[in-house]
């Protein structure tokens, strides 16, 4: 396996795991918040570093891997960046725009989804990059 | 439109050379398994650079490495004959 796979199957690794902890996390505290539940803080704490501890392990590997691409691999990490920041764009929009519709124009959401939807956005742009790079060395292994 | 293809002779090369491995072409020319891989596969067009590089490891001018076959392209040898018959 290449570097740029395991960078691949890396990030894929960090970013689901991370983001069903943060999923668990946000569950239950929406959950305790309705029981009255006091240690709220705690949570959202908690719900932090399992967005920000893979975020900072993605980074700190991204350099570490990307030392060693050549031109092959920079040509195909280049197209899974495009095809990445591509999806989290029509994601952005259809988590800003659904709410909007379903709601209705007159209702409101509360502020607390706006970062919520901005860091659901950066963790579909990265899990798509990953699965795009895994796709393609995949194919390149199938046809050869 | 004529349909584009470029070959290479890599794979022999490499038993000519002692039978050099991938990886071993790969160490010389710089660059991954996996880009020789696809590269000796077709699947992958090598910058000039990279060209340039396994060409030098295996002591041979690029074009014995690489042949670029074009439809619409004529040599010019063919342009020569025709050029003599007018």
């Amino acid at each position: 396996m290449s570097k740029l796979q395991k960078s691949a199957w890396f990030n894929l690794g960090i970013v689901t795991l991370g983001g069903l902890f943060a999923m668990l996390c946000f569950v239950l505290a929406a959950n305790r918040i309705e029981k009255g539940f006091n240690y709220i803080n705690v949570i959202l704490c908690l719900i932090m570093m399992c967005i920000f501890v893979p975020v900072a392990l993605i980074i700190h590997k991204k350099k570490s891997y990307e030392a060693g691409f050549d031109e092959r691999e920079k040509m195909i990490e280049q197209r899974a960046t495009t095809l990445s920041l591509s999806c989290s764009i029509i994601f952005l929009y259809l988590a800003s725009f659904i709410p909007f519709v379903a709601l209705g124009g007159g209702n409101v959401i509360k502020v607390i989804y706006l970062p919520v939807i901005f860091i659901c956005t950066a963790f579909t742009g990265q899990f798509i990059k990953s699965m795009a790079i895994v796709r393609q060395c995949a194919l390149e292994e199938e046809d050869g | 439109m004529g349909s584009d293809r470029l070959s290479n002779n890599i794979r022999r090369l490499r038993f000519e050379n002692g039978q050099m491995t991938q990886q071993q072409l790969a160490d010389k020319a710089g660059v991954t398994r996996q880009t020789i891989i696809a590269t000796e596969a077709g699947k992958y067009a090598p910058s000039l650079p990279l060209a340039f590089k396994i060409a030098h490891a295996f002591g041979v001018p690029i074009d014995a490495v690489f042949q670029y076959e074009n439809e619409n392209l004529s040599t010019p040898s063919q342009n020569n004959s025709t050029e003599d018959e007018k």
